[in-house]
């Protein structure tokens, strides 16, 4: 069951974030956007991390079956998608704070995020809720200032994941319990609320020729 | 309090302004641009010379001024701007 799970939300996850992280990158493709860079790598971080996890609970159930997946596989997939938040966020910390600077505009800084495996795990989730709850309030200031329904959707999405995660990280404290399965599914549907405003951009009308 | 715009937004309001505010075929003149965008003419000259040679304008000399007129090319652009500048917004992000 718990695998059933976790194979359902990392699929999502990945799908999502390699949707979104693809949009974002012919975006940045055609405009040549900063924004659009910082949010490919973000989303594509985002996908290969849950990417890693589900080819570790591929791995473990169809080769090693020991019955719980290598500690080390999940904490670097769980790391790769904080990278990813962190991106997110780090986009927003740009908007509100270096508005006016170039550097921080261009290429921006990449994050170091260089302790037993299972306190880097905890590690791991604290920054993703830390980060994805900065993203969230960010969100939901943009929408009060644009109205845009999407940012609703997003921030929803963000605001889910955060909450997901805050849920995982307790269930280390209640092993075995239903928590576990509450944040899966949370996290599912902030990743299905992500992907809804991002569904609705007509990318069929636009014709991407080289410029 | 005023509104940060990023040197794209301000390369998609020249470029709108082209393509939906033109007074005549001969296209818009430096001036009528200056005002349109907002911005001084050291920065409007680098941009337009810029998209001149990014081939998303098109450059016209006609009764003694330069004239500007979108392109092809920056009619597509024009569009991937505005559909991933709603991409972003769903971000709370401006491109």
């Amino acid at each position: 069951m718990e695998f059933l799970f976790e194979n359902i939300l990392n699929l999502i996850g990945f799908l999502v974030g390699l949707t979104i992280g693809s949009m974002s990158y012919i975006g940045f493709k055609n405009t040549g956007s900063p924004t659009l860079f910082r949010l490919s790598i973000a989303f594509f971080s985002i996908c290969v991390g849950f990417f890693v996890i589900w080819t570790g609970f591929m791995i473990e159930d169809f080769v090693i079956k020991s019955g719980h997946i290598e500690r080390g596989v999940q904490t670097l997939g769980i790391g790769i998608q904080t990278i990813g938040y962190f991106f997110i966020a780090f986009s927003h910390g740009i908007k509100s704070f270096f508005p006016k600077s170039r550097y921080f505009r261009s290429v921006g800084m990449f994050p170091l995020f260089l302790v037993s495996l299972i306190h880097i795990e905890n590690i791991f989730r604290s920054i993703s809720f830390i980060l994805l709850a900065y993203g969230a309030i960010e969100t939901m200031l943009s929408y009060l200032e644009s109205r845009k329904k999407g940012a609703i959707f997003v921030t929803l999405g963000l605001s889910l994941l955060a909450f997901g995660e805050f849920i995982g990280w307790y269930s280390f404290v209640f092993p075995e319990s239903i928590l576990y399965y509450l944040s899966i599914s949370i996290k599912i549907a902030g990743l299905i609320s992500l992907f809804i405003p991002v569904s609705r951009v007509p990318l069929r009308k636009i014709k991407f020729d080289e410029l | 309090m005023t509104e940060y715009r990023t040197h794209m937004k301000i390369i998609g309001e020249i470029l709108t302004t082209t393509r939906d505010e033109l007074a005549d075929e001969n296209g818009a003149t430096i001036t009528f641009l200056i005002r349109k965008a907002n911005i001084s003419h050291v920065r409007i000259s680098r941009i337009l010379t810029n998209l001149v040679s990014q081939g998303l304008l098109e450059q016209n000399s006609s009764q003694g001024a330069c004239r500007y007129r979108i392109s092809h090319s920056g009619r597509e652009f024009l569009q991937a701007y505005q559909t991933f500048s709603k991409f972003s917004e769903n971000f709370g992000l401006a491109i």
